[in-house]
């Protein structure tokens, strides 16, 4: 009987409007917060560390340790869903009357649904074009891979990608098909790099280019419009136990390195994570329209040459503002643009629940209009509003 | 008990591991171009102190980015390619430049003794120069350096033995052609 109590007091708890009313309070909080949160985190660093986590976090700026001192928007969301789906049981009764209450509860339920989904599961790059130019990967200008290329093919490269999350120093990395394994000496997400001058003592890598550099780590960068210079300190071991050398990798040095074993040349670097694609997409030309008599922008258009030979599309298609390109799963919108109007931005955007939040504005709708719809009838038959 | 399961299934798509991802991609036309400026790296050559050379023949010569300011392709089969890269200063001095080397091919460091029995002289139309050629399995090196008003430009053909020796004679008229810039 005891635990009826305590289950029944918690199902009271979790379907009372005073939370659904508590929950409501804390997402105003949230989004003021993470809006204020913006000028000195940026915008993607305050979505993920306030709206979209559980918790909001917080320590000391020297310490290494942190504390919640906020739920997230991830975690009132999460309660805020319990609450619906709780109240809904509880209090609306199975009938036709109470219809369009299900229907617009339903549609706010997988509004919160689909926001969960795309936290998760939607992946962000962005694909910059020349004109005349063609490429088949898109980039994420916020995270970064250790790319390992045996480019000795004539045509064709073969490129096995280390996503940044797997460079923990200390681990050892391999991959079925790479004669190598690789050991992660040091990983830091942003530094300040210059070269070595002949008073510097000895640094950690013993080839490579980035064997005459020095780097300092440093706090990863806020602006938008910047881009942190991630190093990373990567050893080549052969199967017996033959290094290769540490190499300094960096996503900003132009060129590769690399070393040569068996007639096959390894390519190493850092560089923006890659996302390829099944298809290609060729910039045929950059629209940049103003209005007349002054430098107003009325337009930005991409026209593309769509080129995928799995589903045999071979077709031009135009890319302008609010009407990307849809292909493959993927969404290609105009991002931005630059290099005298030559280069194109694309944002290409994989996210597998964006309908869900169309059919809830539309489960939301109807349910609306059926409530409605009954209410009017009531009225005009002279019933109880 | 439903809502147990959409924890448990939130929590592990939350806490999936990534891994290694192997592609077969064809050869790129080009670096993609940045979106914002890096911050400031040891500069490369101006163009005013920007050295010239002679393509041998057949030979395909394309631009580089970064550090590298130009890659070299010789005809013919096997894997072999020069690169050209320019760095302020000795960017270390000849015995670390040429371990370096030694390191691309899997070769362990030398000595100043060892070194010279790899070094072999050549002159360019700027005077004298210095070629180290180096082979450990199945792979070979042959570079040069040549300084020009405080900057050291590192020209080195690099690949599969055969291939690298086939291309020796022509990498060697390139090193005889390198000049100062056009005035």
């Amino acid at each position: 009987m005891k635990r009826h109590g305590v289950v029944a007091a918690l199902v009271d708890a979790l379907s009372s409007l005073k939370l659904t009313i508590v929950c409501l309070v804390l997402l105003i909080l949230i989004v003021i917060g993470g809006t204020i949160a913006q000028v000195p985190l940026g915008i993607h660093a305050a979505v993920e560390s306030i709206i979209r986590s559980f918790f909001v976090w917080w320590g000391p700026a020297d310490a290494g340790w942190k504390i919640p001192v906020f739920p997230g928007g991830g975690l009132v969301g999460a309660v805020l869903l319990v609450n619906l789906i709780f109240a809904q049981f509880r209090r609306l009764e199975l009938s036709w009357k109470k219809g369009g209450l299900w229907f617009i509860h339903l549609g706010l339920a997988l509004l919160f649904i689909g926001e969960f989904a795309t936290a998760m599961f939607q992946v962000e790059s962005a694909m910059p074009l020349e004109v005349g130019q063609t490429r088949s990967y898109s980039e994420d200008y916020r995270r970064v891979e250790v790319a390992v290329v045996d480019d000795s093919g004539k045509d064709f490269d073969d490129v096995f990608s280390i996503p940044d999350s797997l460079l923990r120093p200390g681990k050892t990395i391999s991959a079925p098909g790479l004669p190598f394994s690789l050991k992660v000496h040091a990983y830091h997400v942003n530094a300040n790099l210059g070269m070595r001058s002949p008073s510097d003592p000895p640094g950690p890598a013993t080839v490579g280019v980035g064997a005459r550099m020095t780097f300092e780590p440093a706090p990863p960068v806020t602006a938008d419009n910047e881009i942190d210079s991630s190093v990373a300190l990567i050893e080549p071991v052969l199967p017996g136990g033959e290094s290769m050398g540490v190499y300094l990798l960096s996503n900003a040095l132009g060129a590769p390195q690399g070393f040569l074993r068996e007639g096959r040349h390894w390519s190493l670097s850092l560089r923006k994570r890659r996302y390829y694609h099944p298809f290609s997409v060729t910039l045929k030309e950059f629209r940049h329209d103003v209005y007349p008599g002054t430098d107003i922008p009325k337009n930005f258009s991409s026209l593309v040459r769509l080129k995928d030979a799995r589903s045999g599309d071979d077709r031009d298609a135009l890319i302008y503002m609010n009407a990307p390109l849809r292909h493959a799963g993927l969404t290609l919108y105009q991002a931005s643009f630059g290099k005298n109007d030559t280069l194109s931005v694309l944002q290409v955007v994989r996210n597998p629940s964006w309908t869900w939040p169309y059919a809830a504005c539309l489960l939301v709708a109807f349910g609306l209009l059926w409530h409605f719809y009954l209410s009017l009838r009531r009225s005009f038959s002279g019933g109880a509003p | 008990m439903k809502l147990l399961l959409l924890a448990l299934t939130v929590a592990l798509c939350a806490c999936r591991q990534e891994e290694v991802t192997r592609t077969r991609v064809p050869k790129e036309e080009g670096e993609a171009p940045p979106m914002a400026s890096f911050p400031a790296l040891p500069a490369a050559a101006p163009a005013s102190v920007r050295l010239r050379w002679t393509v041998p023949t057949g030979w395909m010569e394309t631009s580089g980015t970064g550090m590298r300011v130009a890659t070299i392709t010789p005809p013919g089969p096997g894997k072999a390619e020069v690169t050209v890269v320019a760095l302020p200063g000795d960017s270390g001095g000849e015995l670390e430049n040429a371990n370096r080397w030694r390191g691309q091919i899997g070769l362990g460091p030398t000595d100043a003794t060892g070194l010279a029995a790899s070094r072999a002289a050549i002159r360019t139309k700027l005077g004298p120069a210095s070629t180290y050629s180096f082979s450990a399995g199945g792979s070979r090196l042959v570079a040069a350096v040549v300084s020009y008003r405080g900057v050291s430009w590192f020209i080195k053909l690099m690949g599969q033995e055969d291939a690298v020796k086939r291309a020796e004679p022509g990498f060697r008229a390139l090193l005889e052609s390198v000049a100062g810039p056009a005035t």
